[in-house]
């Protein structure tokens, strides 16, 4: 049985459903994103896990005790928030203590523990700062000690990041990562940042409206989405309505061109679909060895440092395209004629088109 | 080099300056008058007499444990129910903050003739003989309970409006929440999350209240308490020099108080800014 189990989970605020049915086992050890946009009830499943909201219907058990309706100090859940939520009154040691001394262990438990705690987050040198005497990086640090310091049996992170600048960022994720790791604890970790999403987890549940659209690892969710909303919400996606003119062969027929996808075999013939193409899986035809190969013409080229994107046109349809960078790289001129080409994988047929 | 003439600082000051009279003469005619109790003489003479008097010392103590007592009732009253106003219950505060203003539009004395319709009567259970409760006004302690509880509501205005705007400046909610998730009870959030972090304000909300409970007179004389308020009036009603030294002195405890509150206040401010 897994570790931490959301059975049937639902969440009704008023006339409607901020969750709906979410089902999810996670074992012991994992890290686990929520990934969505703002109000697809991430943070609600979060919340719930944690106490602070009680299911409408469904059961969460952790270490297979149900814990659908303990109240949040009786969970033995870690928590850490977007906003630190440091007790400003304490200093970083005592922030950390605090769960420690709630439970009335020993003081030299509690010293020890601290600074056990203090020196798996290097800020040893602050241990007796106040809150507002350190940065949010380091605010965020001690709310991660703050929250290890009790030996949670599940840690959950909401939004940890969102607040810090962007290098802070992907250091601090790295950090929190690390950690999870070492000590091997079960994490839950929502964010709205897809790529945040994709670097940390073992695996990611991609939500929308309240629903699970898609749980997979992080490979799988990249390259292999398997409805409209995740291919587009996770990483960048050129979309385009197409007629599936064979369904054996994977033939479909795009403003005119015919592509092949390896993804027509429930599709009949005649089925208006969409078909989605990530930009990186272009390229120049150098070679014709591609399931697909296609005129186009260069209508823009923009250069995002490691990532040139070129605009195409094939027919009336634009594309995005994405090559590396690099110094020898030799750029087609805007308004030229060119080929390009992608294999037949790499067309994904993801919903019915208009 | 342009020379540029700030007319707006001119006209404030001048403004600023006309307050400081106003407030300051009738102060200093006082302090003034105070110190001629002699003749031709200025001296301390209406401050020593008005110390040596033992119904000054009587008044004035039992006027401060009154106070002491209204500003804890109205901490453990005021502190949980604006926090559970703010957590749980946000559409209740437009009531309450409505609540609180009344002691401005309901004067004092339709307060202690309500006090002493309902509590100078045994209260029963409705319809029946069956008696509850003694009348509090015929005995020291009911008297100094509804004493109390008079001041809490003339105090509510200020000690409410302290706690929920200290409240304002901490995220309660996260904080409320972070504290849950480590395994703290309502009573240890409250305690000793809540608590510390308004501490500036609830000072600010105790030391406006010390100040109103050590000077009021209707509720004292009305429910015949021998308080420094009632004490004052009826001094200053065959005496000159000292009630004018009390008032004075009054005046710099209320002072001691106010700078009490900016030191405080002040320390908090810094560090929420740097925060």
């Amino acid at each position: 049985m897994a570790y931490l189990t959301l059975s049937n989970i639902s969440k009704q605020f008023a006339d409607s459903f901020a969750v709906e049915d979410f089902n999810l086992d996670i074992e012991k050890g994992e890290f686990v994103s929520f990934l969505g946009p703002s109000g697809c009830g991430k943070t609600t499943t979060l919340r719930m896990v944690a106490g602070f909201e009680i299911p409408t219907t469904g059961r969460i058990t952790i270490n297979g005790v149900d814990v659908t309706n303990n109240a949040p100090n009786q969970r033995n859940v870690g928590m850490i928030f977007q906003a630190y939520a440091l007790f400003p009154n304490m200093t970083v040691a005592q922030n950390i203590g605090f769960g420690l001394r709630i439970r009335k262990e020993p003081e030299s438990a509690v010293k020890e523990r601290v600074q056990e705690m203090i020196s798996l987050i290097n800020l040893e040198k602050h241990a007796d700062k106040y809150p507002y005497q350190l940065s949010g990086g380091q605010q965020q640090r001690v709310a991660l000690a703050r929250a290890l310091a009790n030996r949670p049996q599940v840690l959950l992170l909401d939004e940890p990041l969102s607040a810090l600048d962007a290098k802070i960022r992907v250091s601090l994720r790295a950090e929190i990562r690390a950690i999870q790791k070492r000590l091997g604890i079960t994490a839950i970790f929502v964010t709205h940042d897809q790529e945040e999403a994709l670097s940390i987890s073992d695996r990611i549940v991609v939500m929308y409206e309240g629903k699970v659209e898609q749980v997979g690892t992080p490979f799988e969710i990249y390259n292999f989405p398997k409805t409209q909303f995740v291919a587009n919400f996770v990483g960048s996606l050129n979309n385009a309505d197409a007629e599936i003119v064979d369904p054996s062969t994977g033939i479909l027929a795009m403003d005119g061109v015919h592509l092949k996808t390896a993804d027509a075999a429930n599709r009949r013939k005649g089925d208006k679909v969409k078909i989605s193409i990530r930009p990186e899986r272009f390229s120049f035809a150098a070679e014709p060895m591609k399931d697909n190969v296609v005129d186009c013409t260069i209508e823009n080229i923009t250069f995002l440092g490691s990532v040139v994107r070129i605009q195409i046109a094939v027919g009336n349809t634009k594309f995005n395209m994405d090559t590396f960078n690099n110094p020898f790289l030799e750029l087609p001129a805007i308004g030229a004629q060119e080929r390009v080409m992608c294999s037949k994988e790499a067309v994904l047929v993801l919903g019915s088109g208009e | 080099m342009i020379m540029r003439f700030r007319k707006i600082p001119f006209w404030s000051w001048l403004w600023f300056g006309l307050g400081v009279v106003y407030f300051l003469v009738p102060l200093l005619a006082t302090l003034e008058f105070s110190l001629s109790m002699e003749r031709d003489k200025i001296g301390l003479l209406a401050y020593e007499r008005a110390f040596e008097d033992k119904n000054f010392i009587e008044t004035f103590t039992y006027s401060n444990l009154l106070a002491l007592a209204t500003i804890l009732a109205s901490i453990v009253l005021m502190v949980p129910t604006a926090y559970w106003i703010r957590l749980r219950l946000p559409e209740a505060r437009r009531i309450t903050e409505f609540i609180t203003l009344l002691p401005f539009v309901v004067p004092a004395i339709i307060l202690v003739f309500g006090l002493i319709r309902i509590y100078s009567s045994p209260l029963s259970v409705p319809f029946t003989e069956i008696e509850i409760f003694r009348p509090l006004t015929n005995t020291k302690i009911g008297t100094n309970i509804l004493i109390v509880a008079g001041y809490m509501v003339l105090a509510m205005p200020y000690m409410y409006r302290s706690v929920d705007t200290g409240m304002r400046t901490v995220d309660v909610r996260t904080l409320t929440e972070a504290a849950q998730s480590l395994g703290a009870n309502w009573f240890t959030i409250i305690v000793r999350v809540i608590l510390p972090n308004i501490r500036a304000a609830l000072l600010s909300g105790a030391l406006l209240t010390f100040a109103i409970v050590v000077g009021e007179v209707i509720l004292a004389s009305f429910l015949g308490v021998d308080a420094f308020g009632p004490y004052l009036f009826l001094l200053g009603q065959h005496r000159a020099y000292e009630p004018a030294a009390l008032t004075f002195v009054t005046f710099l405890l209320t002072w001691a108080a106010m700078g009490l509150i900016q030191l405080f206040t002040g320390g908090q401010g810094q560090a929420a800014g740097a925060h």
